[in-house]
């Protein structure tokens, strides 16, 4: 799996999530908080990519992330371990 | 002398109706909607016979995205309290100056098995929202939020009473000075298929005698009875003192005059008849009316047989045997929590309408000397009503009614 196919995924789920953001096109530098996301959206989405991948990450790792390309590097090298 | 407490915002949504105009003409039309029900998670090897509200209209200022983590409960939640809202015009006040109350408890049962079944064998993918959801008190976050209020807010839970309890609690509020308007919401209670197998095993809920004809199978106080029929349902009702009403010119539904709660020291199901004269009497003498000054009465009436019987006989024992008597359930099912709430609304906008809604599948009271309404509406201008919740547990509510002097004009409109 490529950074860009998991970008789309958190892409896909962050409009689940956040309807309002049905049309907006994300960039790797994106924060979720300024897109909109509160602590629990945040904890949504976050869930929802995990289930997609099938990865189970803790909690406490997903606080590293600054935005959302640094959290597809983090899914990216978990996947990677598993 | 404490301060007048009048009604003067309501939002309501049943099977037969959602907004106070629908749900008025629907009640005075005795229009039902039962039938087996069909909201996932609602039947397991059963045809459950219920009234399930249909598809909803949803006010242009709730944005999407906060329905989409809302409960069955929150949403219509939304709706009722959007509609009272808007009636007594509480984005004038001061929002640290207005209260809510939720009545009810364990509300989301249907949502929370259906989550548990969707989650069963991926349990570390769970949703992270579960853990706000599977609190009723979401029901208060959830709510505040979205109209700003900032004055209290939390849950009551009386099992069927719970909905009275909530104006109660309300009334209160207002009347210590704590908030100067106070919302009562008798939320939606959205049982699953395991509430209903035990109401039903308990002997509550009404038997499978009706499958084949549902429209028959809800029939309080009717010779034919054999327990509840459950039907979704939510209300709100705006709790404030008379000047409060009148600083922003509002023309009050109804004046509060008096309320009790009374317990039976009874865990279980079973009605006392004590305990519902008690309730009754008390609330009467809080109000300062004799019995023979009620001449409207919303009774429990469920559909048990039990409860049934012992609701007459407590009216019996209290002298209110020449008030008009109908049963809202027997058109839009048994709310449970939300009961109490939504039948207080029925009645006062019977007040305002100024006639009685029928009763329907009344064929052969089980006491026929009482003043039905039977099987068409009645033109009444209600002077004083009784309303009554009862809950398992032991626990019975009763609320007074005055027709406030400023409705004179209303019923002479007739409108709804």
């Amino acid at each position: 799996m490529t950074k860009m196919e998991v970008l789309d995924l958190i892409a896909k789920h962050a409009r689940e999530i956040l309807p309002d953001l049905h049309q907006y096109q994300f960039n790797a530098s994106d924060r979720l908080v300024d897109l909109g996301a509160n602590s629990v959206d945040r904890a949504e989405i976050a869930m929802l990519v995990q289930e997609s991948l099938g990865l189970s990450v803790s909690r406490i790792e997903l606080f590293g992330p600054k935005n959302i390309g640094d959290l597809a590097d983090l899914f990216l090298q978990k996947l990677h371990v598993a | 002398m404490s301060p007048e407490l009048v009604v003067t915002g309501m939002g309501v949504i049943s099977a037969v109706g959602q907004g106070k105009a629908e749900f008025a003409s629907a009640i005075l039309d005795g229009k039902t909607a039962f039938r087996v029900m069909q909201r996932p998670g609602r039947q397991r090897e059963s045809a459950y016979i219920g009234a399930e509200i249909g598809e909803m209209a949803f006010p242009a200022s709730i944005k999407r995205q906060s329905l989409r983590a809302a409960s069955l409960s929150a949403q219509v939640a939304l709706i009722v309290l959007h509609e009272a809202w808007g009636e007594a015009r509480l984005s004038e006040l001061d929002p640290r100056r207005i209260g809510l109350i939720v009545g009810g408890s364990n509300i989301q049962q249907r949502e929370l098995e259906q989550i548990h079944e969707s989650y069963r064998d991926r349990s570390v993918f769970l949703r992270p929202t579960y853990g706000l959801s599977f609190m009723d008190s979401d029901l208060c976050g959830f709510c505040t939020a979205q109209f700003g209020i900032r004055g209290l807010a939390y849950t009551v839970g009386g099992a069927s009473a719970s909905g009275q309890l909530a104006i109660i609690q309300a009334a209160q509020a207002v009347r210590m000075g704590q908030v100067d308007v106070c919302i009562a919401l008798g939320a939606l209670m959205d049982v699953s298929h395991w509430e209903c197998r035990a109401l039903r095993s308990l002997g509550a809920m009404g038997s499978d005698r009706y499958a084949n004809d549902p429209a028959l199978a809800c029939r309080p106080f009717d010779r034919d009875h054999d327990g509840f029929i459950f039907g979704e349902s939510c209300g709100a009702v705006v709790v404030e003192s008379f000047e409060s009403s009148q600083r922003r010119g509002l023309a009050p539904y109804a004046s509060l005059s008096g309320w009790a709660i009374v317990m039976d020291s009874n865990r279980n199901p079973d009605p006392s008849l004590d305990g519902e004269i008690q309730a009754i009497q008390s609330a009467l003498g809080a109000s300062g009316l004799s019995a023979e000054e009620i001449d409207y009465i919303n009774p429990h009436g469920t559909g048990s047989i039990a409860g049934d019987e012992t609701e007459l006989k407590a009216l019996r024992a209290c002298g209110l045997t020449s008030a008009y008597l109908n049963a809202t359930k027997s058109l839009i099912g048994h709310g449970l929590s939300a009961a109490g709430t939504v039948e207080v609304i029925a009645t006062l906008l019977q007040m305002r309408a100024g006639q009685l809604h029928p009763t329907c599948n009344l064929e052969n009271p089980i006491e026929p000397t009482f003043n039905w309404i039977k099987d068409k509406a009645l033109d009444h201008p209600i002077k004083n009503a009784l309303t009554l919740s009862m809950g398992f547990g032991g626990i019975n509510t009763a609320l007074c009614w005055r027709r406030h002097k400023d409705l004179s004009h209303f019923v002479m409109e007739g409108t709804a």
